[in-house]
């Protein structure tokens, strides 16, 4: 399956690239990561738990990152395996700047097999899409961040409204 | 095909599953035709703790007209709004709609709410529900509040409807002067789901032209969406051949439509401009 898309940043070339290659920018984007550690140069391991909905499971994987030419070029490889299915593939960045916004654009092939692959076929690249966008939305809020300072707090309000909700349900509960 | 070990409870008022949801709202599932989750849970892409089987409470299944609006109770069957005769009277949209999901043993189980709640990007109901501008009742923990079904439906498989919170009516304004609506759809040939589905409601002026029109695509994109670029080109215009085949053109304008092993983006694209124009004519004549 062919993935393909253009995301639109408000920051310079240099700061998305190295937010892109920083593992602890990528834990805290990629939706669902729970894991993501250094394994080699550039190569990581990382255990993300990705769906949408009620539908979820859990993928164990390896990441590569290859052909590195700061600040306008990379290529990620990844291979990962879990109850609902495996997938492997890879992928090309490119990154343009254009005033002060930061195109990245992306193209990658994905093979995506097993139980997901059958059953979920028709859902496979809206799930990838949502989670794109997830993914962007959040590596831009990072890339504005100067290097040094703490990392926006993208979970803020919905933990605020969560709290919120608790209490009044403890509050009718009792 | 078996799924993971869950506990199963069945209230008997809603009062109770709300209760049992807010017990554990992010490990608890709401279960009600099961025609979505069950084949989920038995590939284990869905595990939940808890199923809180509303299909048993008798009170949320009903089709009423009351004043100017028609309430729906969220686990009406597809069946029961497919064979309604208040709604071939006076929504037949609904009926149209419930006739082409999956086949007769689904619609005799499958439910309307469960549809909804579970926003399949080809599912039937989003689409119809959206272009007859339906209001969607949820219930809480922390009470009920009423949804736009144009503000209802997010992303793939996700809604407004929070852990905890139940989808209990779907209101419609009970169409009125002269209207006209169709269903029109292309089934994939093995689920049934909609590759691309368009409805489509139309108020006409007494010459019939169009007054105003809502139409609710599903199938092309993550989610279902209201195809504002077509109801734009056809307000205010006489429903010539033209003017429909101009509008349907735009019914993909800002949507990113869906690519599968069945229809790629353009192939898909290219089967909802046809179907919107024939959802049209359909529903002007």
């Amino acid at each position: 399956m062919k993935l393909e898309g253009t995301h639109e940043l408000e920051a310079t070339r240099e700061r998305v690239y190295q937010s892109l290659v920083n593992p602890d920018v990528l834990q805290r984007c990629i939706p669902g990561c729970q894991r993501l550690e250094r394994t080699g140069e550039n190569t990581f391991a990382a255990t993300i738990r990705a769906g949408v909905g009620s539908i979820k499971g859990v993928f164990d994987g390896n990441v590569r990152l290859e052909d590195l030419r700061e600040p306008d070029h990379f290529r990620i490889v990844v291979d990962g395996k879990g109850p609902p299915g495996f997938l492997k593939g890879a992928g090309d960045l490119d990154l343009q700047q254009e005033g002060a916004i930061t195109k990245v654009k992306y193209a990658g092939d994905v093979q995506v097999g097993g139980t997901i692959a059958g059953v979920g076929q028709r859902m496979i690249q809206g799930t990838a899409k949502m989670m794109a966008v997830q993914f962007f939305t959040c590596l831009g809020a990072e890339a504005k961040v100067a290097p040094g300072e703490p990392p926006p707090k993208q979970g803020f309000f919905r933990n605020a409204l969560r709290w919120f909700s608790g209490w009044l349900k403890s509050l009718f509960r009792r | 095909m078996i799924p993971a070990a869950f506990d199963y409870k069945a209230p008997a008022t809603l009062e109770e599953a709300v209760s049992l949801l807010a017990g554990d709202p992010d490990g608890a599932k709401v279960l009600a035709g099961g025609h979505s989750l069950i084949p989920a849970m038995k590939l284990r892409l869905a595990q939940p703790q808890l199923l809180v089987d509303i299909a048993r409470i008798k009170s949320l299944s009903y089709i009423r007209e009351e004043g100017n609006q028609i309430l729906i109770g969220a686990t009406t069957t597809h069946y029961e709004l497919e064979s309604s005769d208040l709604l071939k009277r006076i929504c037949p949209l609904l009926p149209a709609c419930a006739a082409t999901i999956g086949d007769v043993q689904v619609r005799n189980k499958g439910t309307i709410g469960g549809s909804i709640a579970h926003s399949d990007p080809a599912g039937d109901w989003p689409a119809a529900v959206l272009a007859l501008d339906a209001d969607l009742v949820l219930v809480g923990p922390n009470g009920e509040r009423t949804v736009k079904a144009t503000d209802f439906f997010i992303d793939l498989l996700t809604t407004d409807l929070q852990p905890g919170e139940i989808l209990r009516e779907i209101r419609i304004a009970k169409p009125s002067g002269r209207f006209g609506q169709a269903y029109q759809k292309v089934p994939h040939p093995a689920s049934g789901f909609a590759v691309v589905g368009v409805a489509v409601h139309l108020s006409l002026n007494d010459d019939g032209s169009c007054k105003s029109a809502q139409i609710g695509v599903t199938g092309v994109g993550t989610k279902a969406y209201r195809a504002e670029g077509v109801e734009t080109a056809l307000a205010g215009k006489s429903l010539d051949e033209q003017t429909i085949a101009a509008a349907a053109a735009h019914v993909c304008d800002g949507v990113d439509p869906n690519a599968d092993l069945y229809a790629s983006s353009d192939y898909r694209c290219h089967l909802a401009q046809i179907h919107t124009k024939r959802a049209i004519q359909a529903a002007k004549a």
